[in-house]
């Protein structure tokens, strides 16, 4: 499995120099990111590809290579398997489409495939998918142009059958400052399956937790026992749910089963964490990467009235309780008031509090109480408010290291969002030191992912 | 099973509701207390040997709906209404034979529905939700792949809106969730076994006292697909 993430030399098959050809892309994707193993575009036709000759005579391509991208028309998928099975190349991507995606019965292609990667014990991505993004290698196969200059590495890992989700999911989680370890698509599932693959994520140091966007899952039963003995997370965003499961269905039992609700459950019993979009997804990347969640107990801070009425319905729409705080902690929060005008409670109004290490000091001390299991906070922050406040938070870098450090000492998660300006949202978000929501409600649907893969994992 | 091989055998596509429950009975799941008569004589000794009050159902493999058909009696006292009701039934089955259940009546206010299906991705799954004729209704149920641990049939109890239910709700007792979860557990273990159930129906599976019995029940056999 390594070769497919971190090969020493690399065939593309299918390269030409026309302005349309995409296999040229894939190389220009793996120099731009830096790819530091050898490639070989391999074509019909004689020409040159950013600065390397294409070789139209694949028998005299070097010994050595351990993995090749097909992207050649599907009839010839099959004779460019056996010259990569005759040059002892035993990790192939195949990007072709025109397959059991495009025509269901009669698979003789796929059929081919198989046969021929058998014979030359030859194991498979695809057919009809993009292949591998490492941020840890700079192997980079989709075939379309892509953005590597953004890519961030972090400790998330995809599997996706999609190749535009792969596409996006590289974007979207390197501008939201999670980043990512590998992202694979694995298209058809012909030989390799997200089981395999979340076997090698599982083992894979980069990688510390595992995301899956899949439309068909083919051994769930298997997907379940996997799942139930991995040590990092698994989130699966699950599509393809609407239709109903069974057409001609006798009993209740299964006329009320669908596909969405068997999911559901199974995904339960997996300790997988379900989520509904690409954005959830990242929600739930940042949300991994806080202390554990224990119980259902929160402490709601804002410094908006208005929010922290929000987080109150939030905490409540998500499963979590808001306990009465101690009277002697409310005193002595209420004693720090400018006004006095506002009465404090959990969720706790902090507007009329005007000093940092008084806010800090209560949420030490929240995070103390026995029956608390974590916080979610919504915080003002800009430039100008940081110079109110004292220098020691001048920087949203210092401001999120204190968070942090009184979160990892307690070892309980604040959900944190801020009320701001998005440039300044962005900065604290880019500084990627403790994880910052875009709002109220989504810290605490994120606190709420994170209890239930606790509970899960705990049980 | 010899059940299931016996009514395939048979050519039957799904088990009658007696046959049903003697095969959950065997997964050790609580049924109703009945006996399959066909003749006014059986009957009466049927009857004494349950007790009144009890319910006369028509019982084929061939007959779904029972209630829609009008084939059900409940809350039968004596021997005049159980003559009349015997009558009735067995008229109404039209050449779906004549044999008729004579079973316990079972008091209780909560119904709710277990039962096992086949997903095409997870293969065997269980359900559980709130029962009754209002089932579909409701909508209230949901799912775990087999093999259930007891830790996730407990969690399904939690899952569903109406779980209040299960609870000490207006004078009733809390359902005794750890007989229930065992029956959960069982209906994942028959569908692990026998490849030949397609779907199970328990519904209703009314509480008495504080514990489930299963008052209805429909196997339906078919080649697993998954």
């Amino acid at each position: 499995m390594r070769q497919f993430f971190y090969p020493s030399a690399l065939a593309v098959f299918g390269v030409s120099s026309a302005p349309g050809n995409l296999a040229k892309n894939i190389v220009h994707n793996c120099l731009e990111m830096g790819f530091e193993g050898k490639i070989y575009p391999v074509g019909k036709n004689p020409g040159t590809v950013f600065g390397r000759e294409i070789i139209t005579e694949p028998m005299t391509l070097p010994d050595g290579i351990d993995l090749a991208v097909i992207l050649v028309p599907s009839s010839s998928v099959a004779t460019t398997l056996e010259t990569c099975g005759l040059k002892g190349i035993r990790h192939v991507i195949v990007s072709t489409a025109g397959f059991s995606e495009f025509k269901e019965t009669d698979n003789q292609e796929e059929n081919d495939l198989l046969k021929m990667a058998e014979q030359y014990r030859i194991r498979i991505i695809g057919p009809n998918c993009v292949g591998t993004i490492n941020t840890g290698s700079g192997l980079c196969t989709p075939f379309n142009p892509i953005n590597t200059q953004n890519f961030k590495k972090g400790p998330v890992s995809l599997i996706t059958q999609s190749g535009g989700i792969a596409n996006q999911a590289a974007h979207y989680f390197s501008e939201e400052h999670i980043g990512f370890a590998k992202i694979i698509s694995a298209g058809n599932k012909l030989d390799i399956n997200e089981l395999d693959l979340i076997e090698y994520l599982m083992e894979d140091e980069d990688t510390e937790q595992i995301h899956l966007y899949l439309e068909s899952i083919d051994h769930g039963d298997k997907l379940i026992r996997l799942a139930k003995r991995s040590s990092k997370p698994i989130v699966m965003f699950k599509s393809n749910v609407s239709r109903t499961a069974l057409e001609v269905a006798k009993s209740h039992t299964a006329a009320l089963s669908n596909n969405d609700r068997v999911v559901e459950g199974a995904l339960k019993q997996a300790g997988i964490i379900r989520v509904r979009s690409l954005h959830e997804m990242t929600v739930c990347a940042k949300a991994l990467r806080l202390p554990p969640l224990k119980g259902n107990r929160l402490v709601a801070i804002s410094l908006s009235g208005g929010f922290s009425v929000i987080m109150g319905d939030a905490c409540e729409a998500f499963g979590f309780v808001c306990p009465k705080l101690p009277a002697s902690l409310i005193r002595k929060a209420e004693s720090f008031r400018r006004g006095g005008v506002i009465r404090m409670s959990n969720p706790m109004d902090f507007g009329d509090i005007h000093s940092i290490e008084v806010l800090m000091d209560i949420l030490e001390q929240c995070l103390a109480l026995d029956d608390i299991d974590g916080i979610a906070l919504s915080f003002m922050y800009g430039p100008e408010i940081a110079k109110m406040l004292g220098k020691e938070i001048a920087r949203p870098e210092k401001l999120l290291e204190r968070f942090q450090s009184i979160s990892h000492a307690a070892g309980k998660p604040m959900g944190i969002s801020f009320i701001s300006e998005r440039q300044y949202i962005e900065q604290l978000k880019a500084s990627n030191i403790y994880p910052v929501f875009n709002d109220p409600p989504e810290s605490i649907q994120a606190l709420s992912m994170l209890r239930n893969y606790t509970s899960r994992k705990t049980n | 099973m010899k059940i299931i091989d016996e009514a395939i055998n048979r050519g039957q596509t799904v088990l009658s509701e007696f046959e049903s429950k003697k095969l959950l009975a065997q997964y050790h799941i609580p049924v109703t207390r009945e006996i399959l008569v066909e003749s006014r004589e059986s009957l009466r000794d049927a009857i004494e040997a349950i007790g009144y009050p009890i319910v006369l159902k028509g019982c084929s493999p061939d007959i779904a709906h029972k209630t829609e058909k009008g084939l059900i009696r409940v809350d039968i006292r004596n021997e005049d209404e159980a003559l009349v009701a015997f009558k009735e039934i067995t008229a109404g089955m039209k050449g779906s034979g004549n044999a008729v259940l004579v079973q316990e009546m079972v008091r209780g206010k909560r119904e709710l529905v277990a039962g096992l299906t086949r997903d095409p991705q997870f293969g065997p799954c269980v359900m559980f939700g709130l029962g009754g004729i209002f089932t579909e209704v409701l909508n209230d149920v949901c799912f775990r792949v087999a093999p259930l641990e007891e830790f996730d049939a407990l969690e399904m109890m939690r899952e569903i809106k109406g779980h209040k239910i299960l609870g000490a709700v207006r004078g009733m007792e809390a359902v005794d969730m750890t007989l229930l979860a065992d029956i959960l557990v069982a209906i994942g273990k028959i569908g692990m076994e026998n490849e030949k159930i397609a779907e199970i129906d328990i519904n209703p599976l009314i509480i008495t006292g504080n514990k489930p019995v299963a008052v209805d029940a429909l196997i339906v056999l078919g080649s697993s697909r998954a």
